[in-house]
Order: C-alpha cells, then sequence, then structure tokens
C-alpha cells in the first residue's frame, strides 16, 4: 500500500531527526488510512453524483435508504448469505442486459416469495425493445430463483444529478 | 355458523380495498428510502418527464373459499405478534396499519408497545493483508414492535393474520404466538371433598 510506505519513509526521517538535535516527542501514527468504501473523493467539480453517490455509507439510515430490503439481517433470521449472493447476481444480470441504460443502482425487495426488482432507465432504447428485455430479464430470473421476480421499471431521460464534485 | 361466514366475506371485500392502500404506503416508503431528506430534494430537481412501463401484476390473490364446519372454534386468549425490521419509520407505518385493521375488525388490542433496539456490532480487519491496527466496525440494528391483540376466536384471528401478512412490507418479519383457551376437564371441576362427604368423615374416623 502506498500509503504505508509514504508514511515508514516519513517514520523513519522523523526518528533520525529526533537523535540529533532536536528532542520534540513526535507521535508518528499512519493516520492517513481512511475509508474509502463507497465514497466518491472531491475532484474539480465536473463529475455528476446521483444522490445514491454522492453520500457516503454512514448516512445509511440517516440520509439514505437501503438498496436491497430483506429479512435476513435481523436478528434471530437466516438466510443472509444466501440473500447476499442472489442480490449480486442479480445485480449483474440487469446490469448487463441493460447495458448503459441504468439511471441509478437497483432497489431490490423481497415480499413474502417474490423478488421485486426497481429499477430506473435512460430512455435510450425503443419501448418495445424495453419491454422485451424486461420480460426477458423476469423470466430467466425466475427460472434461475424459482420464485416470481418482478421488474418495475421507471425512465427518465437523463441521470437526476445531485451534486457535482 | 352465519356470522364467521358473513364476517369472512366482509372481510374479503374489505381486504381488496384496504389492500391497494396497504401497498402503496410501505412501497412508497421503501422507494423513497424512508427519509424526509430524499423527498425535498427530488421536488427541488428539474426532473425529466419520467416513463413508467406496465407490468403484469403478480399480487392478485383469489379469495379463499369459506368453509363451514360444525366443530367448535378456537378461542384465543391472546395473540401477540413481534414485528421486526431495521427501519424504524416502517415499522411505525405498519403497526399505524395494523392497529387501524384491528379496530375496524373490532378486535380488543390490549397491548401496543416499541421493544428497546438490539444492535449487531462486529470489528474486521480493514486492510486484506496485515495492518492489524486499522480496523472497521460495522453494525446492525433490528428494531421491534410489539401488538397484543386479545380475546378473538379462531376464525377472526385467521382472517386478521392472514390480512396482516399479506401486507406486511419487504424487510420487515412477523413472529406470532397465540394463547388458546381450554375448556377446563368436568372431572376437576369441583374439589374432590365437596362430592363423597360421607366417605371422608369414615377415613377419618
Amino acid at each position: 500500500m502506498a500509503a504505508s510506505l509514504s508514511s515508514t519513509a516519513s517514520a523513519r526521517l522523523l526518528s533520525s531527526l529526533r537523535s540529533g538535535s532536536l528532542s520534540r516527542g513526535l507521535h508518528v501514527t499512519a493516520a492517513r488510512c481512511k475509508n474509502r468504501a463507497a465514497r466518491v473523493r472531491v475532484g474539480k467539480g465536473d463529475r455528476p453524483l446521483t444522490y445514491e453517490e454522492a453520500l457516503p455509507p454512514h448516512h445509511i439510515a440517516h440520509r439514505k435508504g437501503w438498496l436491497s430490503q430483506h429479512t435476513g439481517n435481523l436478528r434471530g433470521e437466516e438466510g443472509t448469505a444466501e440473500r447476499t449472493v442472489e442480490d449480486v447476481f442479480v445485480r449483474r444480470f440487469i446490469f448487463g442486459t441493460f447495458h448503459g441504460c441504468l439511471a441509478n443502482e437497483l432497489v431490490i425487495k423481497r415480499r413474502g416469495n417474490v423478488l421485486v426488482v426497481c429499477a430506473l432507465m435512460l430512455q435510450k432504447l425503443q419501448p418495445q425493445k424495453f419491454y422485451f428485455l424486461i420480460g426477458y430479464s423476469e423470466t430467466m430470473l425466475s427460472h434461475l430463483y424459482k420464485c416470481p421476480v418482478k421488474l418495475e421499471v421507471q425512465t427518465l431521460q437523463d441521470k437526476a444529478v445531485y451534486k457535482y464534485l | 355458523m352465519a356470522a364467521p361466514m358473513a364476517l369472512r366475506r366482509g372481510l374479503f371485500s374489505l381486504t381488496r380495498i384496504l389492500g391497494g392502500i396497504a401497498h402503496s404506503v410501505p412501497r412508497a416508503l421503501g422507494a423513497c428510502s424512508a427519509n424526509k431528506t430524499c423527498n425535498i430534494i427530488r421536488s427541488r430537481l428539474p426532473l425529466a418527464s419520467s416513463t413508467y412501463f406496465h407490468t403484469a401484476t403478480v399480487f392478485s390473490s383469489q379469495p379463499s373459499s369459506i368453509t363451514v364446519t360444525k366443530e367448535p372454534d378456537a378461542l384465543f386468549q391472546r395473540v401477540s405478534l413481534l414485528v421486526k425490521g431495521h427501519d424504524k419509520s416502517v415499522l411505525d407505518s405498519y403497526e399505524l396499519f395494523a392497529t387501524m385493521a384491528a379496530k375496524e375488525l373490532g378486535i380488543a388490542i390490549s397491548k401496543v408497545c416499541e421493544l428497546p433496539k438490539d444492535t449487531e456490532r462486529f470489528t474486521l480487519l480493514k486492510s486484506v493483508h496485515i495492518f492489524k491496527n486499522h480496523r472497521v466496525q460495522y453494525e446492525m440494528r433490528t428494531h421491534y414492535r410489539f401488538i397484543e391483540l386479545s380475546h378473538l376466536t379462531g376464525s377472526t384471528a385467521q382472517v386478521y393474520l392472514e390480512y396482516v401478512q399479506r401486507n406486511l412490507p419487504e424487510g420487515v418479519a412477523m413472529e406470532v404466538t397465540k394463547t388458546a383457551m381450554e375448556k377446563v376437564p368436568d372431572h376437576i371441576l369441583k374439589p374432590m371433598w365437596e362430592e363423597d362427604p360421607i366417605d371422608n368423615k369414615l377415613s377419618q374416623g
């Protein structure tokens, strides 16, 4: 990790300084290991971000909602790993089927046996092609997971921009 | 059994009316991320025209057939629902929905309370390899709601539970505990010393 190497290099420099004339107590900790998960770093101000992308993960349940809603993560409930793996597969499948058309992350909900996938799409394709792809993905996913799968699609002209970073 | 039949028919028509409303409430909450700030932001942004694709409805339910039996209906002293979820506002709205449904059906609600939340925390290493001093902490919160109904008949309980369970929002789990009442058996209704007083006197003397 580049961050760690630079910190050890700085530690060596500072220790050599300390052994010389300066007798300051320097506390060298690698404070540069910042969290980078699901965060977009600030840039020039030309990169458009949706609300979902702009907020970091510690805002979930405060300013953000959940992208995948199931009971696997509740106390006393089973099936966490299975739901997570299904979610990942469904996201990749839909991303590939509607290539370049997704405006935002998918919202996956499970009500009883039914898997409901809510997607925001851009109006890039003809409506007939959209209908075909929706039917295709619904049938394929329901055959794969042996449960009724419903795809709820809303389309937009452009992505809904919340911030520019 | 005329009363339960009429009750069931009335309830199924009620199901169709209330089902639409109940569906829209949790769905709207889920889509808007259950936060007021999201709504404000969406109204500010100049969103271009959006179109909805109409797909077939999956949730159309057929009313189950009405059965008439001569057995006496089971009586429940208490039916308690424990609802668990990650989002407190979803549980709030579900509690409103369940209590409203119980009031409409004339079921006595004895207790509606909020149990303290459970937090499951764990600490993992932040990096894939070494760096033991840098860790990440995650937590999962489970919020609870407890609704207790008292003095129900078996058919009322069955209908109410089916209605309330069909409209459970996504990401919410429910546990139901029923306490049934049974008739006291005849042979222990009266104490033995009242039945045969002569025998007791003979045994004592």
